[in-house]
């Protein structure tokens, strides 16, 4: 295929390549290797590197906004939310092997769902780093080599970049706990590196076991060789599926895989952790369902009864650890844990309003959970407290902190009218014909959620002051505009979700029924 | 193979080698006889050697547009010139011209044996060259014992410490031995053949018994000491633990690509994936090699034996990589050599990056204990940043291309029907990735309150140094070039 295959025309007859998702992906990357070589002595060397970290998060949400709003546009005719459509990129790359790959670039719904939730966190994460002034440089550019990591990953449709992107998380995770962390962070580091790699190793025989045995001889995900669905030899089907769960699975933290990632929590500071508990769970939960269930979707609705089992079990197991969680960090895992059950539910529901549900509540999931670490640490730099039973009064010196705290635990109980709950309620609606207990269960265990974070904001926020705090300042200009574009964008999908509902609808569909138009 | 009756094909298969043994020998005579010429006369002279076998290699070429891609073949087919010979005789030439190039960070260690160096490295490329072209077992031996000889003329090389001596005698004793079981090999699948022809060979074996299959198995352990498999390994350890980087560098890097060569030469080109009991044994050679590497990695407290352990584990890849060489289980061929090839040239480079970086080390005085190295990145950034890359080439971290290498042998042994050693070599990668990692933290994130430490590492072997380490990267984006180039020299086997 050659470069110029996939161009569009612009009213005025130009013709260009395709490449949004092109720039998507590497423009963080362009970003962090000039940041790369710059020098960080001084404070005017360092606010460089700020501003290029910032630019560089800024012009991946551009490009994010320009995928979802032309996915969006594009629904109406049918292909908005489906891969195939206009800003699909593929070319040969390697094509002198047995088993060809390309390099391939598309998006689903729930991929263009992540890939904005992505784009969202790590521009307000790049805002807030702005506050840090240690190890600046190598922040700056492990931010951004994650965020090319996360939405390479979202993007890719061949096995090879998808692997790379997947992998690539490795090296920079790593660094920054061993120099940002605190207490067991070198175990937290290497725990977490140790997940990443099984996985990587999970899903690498996967992909040789689907590349070989499905017969098309191509590392391709979708598109010219008309996979998915995928139908492989004798146990092929099943053995491939559970790979990619497994490796799913253990990304994405749910219950009893998800002591690496909680430790890696707690054990990390300021921006780390928001990046650690919203994005690299998200790309775990992106996995299973575009990958383990998208290419095997008969096997996956066969294993429904087992995906509820895993849901409940994750849900009650993390909500009554949430309740005697003492450590915010901690709870906040505790409550991102708990809201991956629910997408596990969904995938139980097997049904197009499940998962679309699910897409709804993985791009709420990444903001509030965002939200909640920021506040956290906002909390951490002002009172060098992390702990709830230290805290309380905080109100009366810094209400609007209260007030994004009240918010985004509102959201994570599916509020009306906040993004969480467009997700829970159509995740509850898809799975309740098919496991009414398991729903039953995991709908109160979501409210209890709620309610431990409303009790946090009750015991940090509320109550009478504290001399110890009196000089805690409020947010400041920096914080607002961080948090309130977070929330802004909370705000916007709970109150308009059927600007996106067409988008994540075609998606599940294209899910759920591969190879149907 | 095409016949040559005018001769032209006799030329063409022996040019590079000749060239190479003409001027090593050239470089040795003027060493001794006047050993107060300037290094760099030295360097340049091997270098001329080496870029003209690499000019040969590709003139080969354009003669193999005449025979429809076959090859010319000379001496009865004792030697043949295919594409597979030209990528392999490219290989070696340029693995042989890193070495040259960093001649200059050993420089110090070496004094007035720079000439031998040189010398050697040469003989060494054109034992690899030999190698290369080789479709016969007695030119099979005597390619495999310039090569180890030279090789451990290196290491002998360093006077100055009494380590490197010790380590090469133990690496001729280990060479000896590899050579031997080759021989012992060869002999027994002479004595069931009655012909030295490999090609010959292998249709003779096709009902190989339990002695053709000892015979199989003795090859294939002989060969695997120049990967640096296991149970012959120890070379590899013992020479990265106590040479100088680029000495080390050198040794490992032609080893391993002439290791890689002679494998696919041997038991893919010439004895062929059908006969199992060699395929079985280097799969189970393979597993061990992977696994056993990576597991004695998480607990190496040095950063040499980290690379050397690296090194090793390596080996293992392309032993997964060979057994695939055949067909696989839809008989389409199962990518197996085309693999080992693209690998091959990433492993080699990995290789002599990491290596390099502990020349820096050595050359700046710095040790390397991992708390030597802790906070390197403060002191020596460029020697931290070339370590990392070449720690991360090996381990086959993304986006370097050792990544996209590992895919490929993966893929390949699934297909080829193995994917228990498919698996091994995967859960390997991951298992020495862990400490690849461990010890990259330590050089980029650790405080350091140690001085600066100014870079004395002569500008020629830093550049080379740096240049191997940013091909790792750069491998990645060119990986379709590069993989064609390693395809059209398997497919010349088919």
């Amino acid at each position: 295929m050659s470069f110029l295959a996939q161009t569009t025309t612009t009213a005025s007859g130009v013709t260009f390549p395709t490449l949004v998702f092109t720039a998507l992906v590497w423009s963080a990357l362009v970003f962090a290797l000039v940041v790369l070589f710059l020098p960080e002595q001084t404070r005017e060397q360092r606010a460089r590197i700020k501003s290029l970290g910032t630019s560089g998060a800024s012009v991946a949400l551009f490009f994010a906004i320009w995928a979802l709003e032309s996915q969006i546009a594009d629904v109406a005719v049918g292909t908005g939310g489906r891969p195939g459509g206009d800003l699909v990129e593929q070319h040969n790359w390697l094509v002198s092997f047995p088993i060809t790959s390309t390099y391939h670039l598309d998006a689903d719904g729930l991929g263009l769902a992540l890939v904005t939730m992505v784009a969202v966190v790590f521009f307000c994460t790049a805002l807030a780093a702005w506050r840090n002034d240690r190890h600046v440089k190598l922040l700056t550019v492990s931010l951004l080599t994650l965020e090319t990591a996360a939405l390479g990953v979202l993007v890719s449709y061949d096995w090879v970049l998808f692997l790379i992107f997947w992998t690539l998380p490795v090296v920079p995770v790593y660094l920054v706990i061993r120099a940002f962390g605190h207490g067991h962070r070198v175990r937290a580091g290497e725990r977490y590196a140790a997940v990443i790699l099984v996985s990587t190793a999970l899903l690498t025989l996967a992909a040789a076991l689907i590349a070989f045995q499905s017969g098309v001889h191509s590392f391709d995900m979708g598109g010219t060789t008309g996979l998915p669905p995928v139908s492989l030899k004798g146990s092929g089907d099943q053995v491939a599926f559970w790979l990619i769960t497994g490796a799913s699975l253990l990304v994405m933290a749910v219950v009893p895989l998800h002591g690496a990632l909680l430790d890696l929590e707690e054990d990390s500071t300021g921006v780390l952790s928001v990046v650690f508990a919203a994005i690299l769970p998200s790309l775990g939960a992106y996995a299973l369902i575009h990958v383990a269930v998208g290419f095997f979707p008969t096997v996956g609705s066969h294993y429904s009864l087992l995906f509820a089992g895993l849901a409940v079990v994750t849900v009650v197991w993390a909500g009554l650890a949430a309740l005697r969680a003492d450590d915010l960090r901690r709870l906040i895992g505790h409550v991102g844990t708990v809201m991956m059950g629910v997408v596990l539910l969904g995938v139980a529901g097997h049904t197009t309003v499940s998962v679309t549900g699910i897409m709804f509540l993985l791009l709420a999931r990444g903001l509030v959970v965002a939200v909640l670490m920021l506040l956290t640490s906002g909390i951490q730099e002002r009172t060098r407290r992390v702990r709830i039973s230290q805290l309380g009064g905080l109100a009366w010196q810094a209400p609007y902190l209260a007030a994004f705290w009240l918010a985004a635990a509102l959201t994570a109980a599916g509020l009306p009218l906040l993004a969480g709950f467009s997700g829970d309620f159509l995740i509850f609606t898809g799975s309740f014909p098919a496991h009414r207990w398991a729903t039953t269960v995991v709908l109160a265990g979501t409210l209890l959620t709620g309610g431990v974070l409303l009790r946090a904001a009750q015991r940090i926020f509320l109550g009478n002051s504290r001399d110890v705090f009196v000089r805690v300042r409020d947010v400041g200009p920096l914080e607002v505009t961080f948090l309130g574009v977070l929330l802004a964008v909370i705000v916007i999908v709970g109150v308009v979700p059927g600007h996106l509902a067409g988008l994540f609808q075609n998606g599940a569909s294209y899910i759920l029924f591969p190879g149907t138009s | 193979m095409a016949a040559d009756p005018n001769g032209a094909a006799v030329f063409v298969t022996t040019l590079p080698t000749v060239l190479l043994l003409a001027l090593a020998g050239v470089t040795a005579l003027i060493g001794r006889v006047r050993p107060g010429l300037p290094a760099s006369f030295h360097r340049w002279l091997s270098s001329i050697a080496l870029v003209g076998a690499g000019a040969a290699a590709v003139i080969t070429l354009d003669g193999l547009t005449h025979t429809r891609g076959l090859g010319l073949a000379a001496y009865a087919g004792a030697v043949v010139a295919d594409r597979m010979g030209v990528f392999a005789v490219l290989l070696l030439c340029a693995t042989g011209l890193v070495a040259v190039l960093t001649s200059g960070a050993a420089s110090h260690r070496l004094g007035p044996r720079l000439p031998a160096f040189h010398a050697l490295v040469l003989t060494a490329t054109a034992g690899g060259t030999v190698i290369a072209v080789q479709w016969e077992m007695g030119m099979l031996v005597v390619g495999l014992g310039l090569l180890v000889i030279s090789l451990v003329g290196l290491v002998a090389l360093e006077k100055t410490a009494e380590a490197p001596g010790e380590v090469a005698l133990r690496a001729l004793a280990g060479g000896g031995v590899a050579l031997a079981l080759l021989l012992y090999g060869l002999a027994i699948l002479y004595g069931a053949t009655g012909s030295t022809d490999l090609a010959a060979t292998a249709g003779l074996l096709v009902h190989a018994g339990p002695l053709e299959g000892l015979g199989l198995a003795l090859t294939v352990l002989g060969l695997a000491y120049l990967v640096g498999a296991p149970p012959l390994h120890r070379w590899v350890l013992q020479v990265a633990s106590a040479s100088n980087g680029a000495v080390a560098g050198a040794v490992v890097s032609l080893a391993a690509a002439a290791g890689g060569i002679a494998l696919v030469r041997v038991m893919v080109s010439g004895f062929s994936t059908s006969l199992r009991p060699w395929v079985v044994l280097a799969a189970v050679l393979g597993v061990a090699a992977c696994l056993y590497p990576a597991l004695l990695s998480l607990a190496a407290g040095g950063l040499r034996r980290l690379i050397g352990l690296g090194a090793c584990l390596q080996g293992g890849l392309l032993l997964t990589a060979l057994i695939a060489g055949g067909v696989g289980g839809d008989y389409k061929p199962a990518g197996g050599v085309t693999a080992l090839l693209f690998a091959l040239v990433i492993f080699v480079l990995s290789v002599q990056a990491s290596f390099q970086a502990v020349a820096r080390l050595d050359i700046d005085g710095i040790g390397t204990a991992f708390a030597d190295v802790r906070g390197l990145s403060r002191r020596s950034p460029t020697t931290a940043v070339l370590l990392c890359l070449g720690l991360a080439g090996l381990a086959g971290l993304p986006p370097l291309a050792g990544f996209v290498a590992r895919i490929l042998i993966a893929e390949s042994a699934v297909a080829a029907g193995y994917a228990w050693v498919g698996a091994a070599s995967v859960v390997a990668s991951v298992i020495y990735a862990i400490p690849a990692v461990r010890w990259m933290a330590a050089v980029l994130v650790e405080d350091d309150e140690q001085p600066a430490v100014v870079p004395e590492m002569p500008r020629l072997p830093a550049l080379v140094g740096a240049a191997c380490g940013v091909f790792g990267v750069a491998a990645t984006v060119v990986a379709g070039p590069l993989l064609y180039a390693a395809n059209q020299a398997a497919t010349a086997l088919r």
